[in-house]
């Protein structure tokens, strides 16, 4: 650096900085501050959008159902009225607190009539329940308990080529926003390989999202064998059933392709 | 002056740099996280709160890494450059503001410890576009820790400057690894162009700034280089010297006295014919540099007393460069004329 000697000169530990050197800086300030609120203001308005989806926290209502424990745990609610064409009750999927699934809390009640506390998560039509950890209480089967069970495998819908994305069900249907794609795609490996039900999210042509609970050919989970291609563009092949309100996409995940 | 560090206290200056830094991050932060709650109700607050502390923290390294350039370029923006450390420690703050949330928000309450899990969740290290970005990331944060913790003068006093200096030239790794988290993370979701513009524009300009600040300097650095390979050293910054005074420095063993009057440097011996006085304690008085012993003169050009009397001393050949003095150690048989180095030049 060059000093004219007679430039105004900078001294910071002065109490006035010389006045030409003053009012550069304030301009300058005063550019940085309206360019930090423009930038501000543009990444807001250029977010991809939100889709709409809830997360219950610290919310906690009580529930009864019957417990259903395969292939993944949910809770079948009847239905108040009339149900018309629709099955008789409501399937909620059921998650434990974290990154967990639910299998172990709901273990040997398959079937069982039963109360507990959650936190509702929704999107679209679907329904979860992350269970208050030690609330689930057995409770003797009512009347209108009967009919509330999901025999089989359910109905078979027909053989189907989707392509989507494998998304963990318990960030995507609320608890993140977003809960999908590169960012969000270590927390669904953790969700996933801690036993969150995967899920197929598809894209129809008038961008609304179908929902593929996905199992292997045989019925199995797949949560191990999908984590590398979590939050990737996927193409599957399978057979397509309706599981109660749920619909299920069974194929050999080795046969999964990436797009 | 001294090589120990020293307390500076909190002064005027510090306390309005720090007031407007303080203002700004807030204005960004009020606008970002609840503008962006209204605009975007949808939205968790987690994820604004991770993306504004995020780009909150890109923005004010972008204005850290213009500063030096900008002072460079013109002196002028020196007042931005008095508090730079606290910019560098606030930017630290948000990023890892941004660190923790993002560690909680995606790593925290699973089956994996969530500082294992940074680094292994997503183990696709061979692919380009599905790189895992999170690990980028927390490098960068380690590298903004280490300069934020050692941005204190003590540091700078224990760790030597050139180790202090090399430390700190970090930054551009770091910001090259945020570059890389963010291309590699939120751009592959998010689809609005104007992101990637953003970015891009952000380091034209750091780029380009760096470039035109280089480029200003390149011919001083030149003719320093020249000198060097000349066999000059660089012996002292001009404004050290008071017009029509001298200042003694020790070259190649022997003291020469540099002298400043006119807008010009002239360096002769230190040693006056007389009785050995310093003449570099001397002053110029009518041109000449008199001897404050017993004022023997002689011209600052040549070392040559004026006549009638006879008395030379060595001269040395002098460049300006920068502001800074530089002296070719070889003295100049007495009464040499050394063409004065100019203070502008």
């Amino acid at each position: 650096m060059s000093f004219d000697k007679n430039d105004e000169f900078y001294v910071g530990y002065l109490s006035e900085a010389p006045a030409g050197v003053a009012g550069l800086i304030k301009k300058v300030v005063i550019a940085l501050l309206a360019l930090a609120a423009f930038i501000a203001v543009l990444l807001v308005v250029n977010q991809s959008p939100f889709y709409p989806s809830l997360f219950e926290f610290g919310t906690y209502r009580s529930f009864e159902g019957v417990i259903q424990e395969k292939p993944y745990p949910t809770l079948l609610v009847k239905r108040p009225g009339e149900a018309g064409k629709l099955p008789g009750f409501s399937q909620y999927y059921l998650v434990s607190f974290g990154k967990f699934g639910a299998a172990e809390a709901v273990k040997g009640l398959d079937g069982q009539q039963v109360t507990l506390e959650g936190s509702l998560i929704y999107r679209d039509q679907q329904t979860m329940i992350e269970i208050v950890d030690g609330s689930i209480s057995q409770v003797e089967r009512s009347n209108g308990a009967a009919g509330l069970s999901v025999e089989g495998e359910g109905q078979k819908l027909g053989n189907f080529t989707l392509t989507g994305e494998i998304v963990d069900s318990k960030c995507f249907l609320g608890v993140m926003n977003p809960g999908n794609l590169k960012p969000h795609k270590s927390c669904a490996i953790r969700c996933i390989s801690g036993g969150i039900p995967p899920v197929f999210a598809v894209q129809d042509k008038n961008g609304m999202t179908n929902y593929f609970l996905l199992l292997s050919a045989d019925g199995q989970s797949v949560n191990q064998d999908v984590l590398k291609l979590i939050a990737e563009p996927v193409k599957i092949s399978g057979d397509v059933y309706q599981y109660g309100n749920l619909l299920v996409l069974r194929a050999d995940p080795e046969k999964y392709e990436l797009m | 002056m001294s090589v120990n560090y020293q307390a500076v206290l909190w002064n005027r200056q510090k306390k309005i740099y720090d007031r407007v830094l303080a203002a700004g991050v807030l204005l960004y932060l009020i606008i970002f996280i609840v503008f962006g709650a209204i605009v975007h109700p949808n939205a968790t607050a987690e994820i604004l709160m991770i993306r504004g502390f995020g780009t909150a923290s890109l923005l004010l390294l972008h204005i850290i890494l213009s500063i030096g350039p900008l002072c460079r370029i013109n002196t002028r923006f020196l007042p931005l450059l008095y508090n730079r450390r606290h910019l560098g420690v606030t930017m630290f703050i948000l990023a890892l503001a941004h660190g923790i949330l993002s560690t909680i928000q995606f790593h925290v309450l699973g089956n994996t410890n969530p500082f294992v899990s940074i680094f292994t969740s997503n183990q696709d290290y061979t692919s380009l576009s599905n790189f895992p970005f999170q690990p980028l990331g927390l490098f960068a944060l380690g590298i903004l820790f280490l300069m934020a913790a050692t941005s204190h003068d003590f540091w700078l006093a224990n760790l030597t400057p050139p180790v202090w200096k090399a430390l700190h030239m970090l930054v551009y790794v770091a910001y090259a690894l945020i570059v890389l988290h963010v291309v590699l993370g939120v751009l592959q979701a998010e689809t609005q162009p104007l992101l990637v513009i953003l970015l891009a524009a952000g380091m034209v300009w750091i780029f380009a700034l760096h470039l035109v600040a280089a480029n200003k300097e390149k011919p001083a650095d030149m003719q320093v280089a020249e000198l060097q390979a000349e066999g000059y050293t660089e012996v002292c910054g001009v404004d050290e010297i008071a017009n029509n005074r001298g200042k003694i420095v020790l070259l190649a063993g022997e003291r020469v006295a540099v002298f400043r009057y006119d807008d010009k440097i002239s360096v002769i011996s230190n040693v006056c014919q007389h009785q050995n006085g310093p003449l570099g304690e001397g002053k110029i008085i009518d041109g000449l540099v008199t001897c404050p012993w017993h004022g023997f003169q002689y011209r600052p050009q040549d070392g040559a007393s004026p006549a009638p009397f006879t008395e030379k001393i060595p001269t040395f050949n002098v460049k300006v460069i920068d502001g800074r003095v530089w002296v070719d150690p070889r003295p100049n048989l007495p009464g040499t004329p050394v063409e004065p180095a100019r203070i502008g030049s």
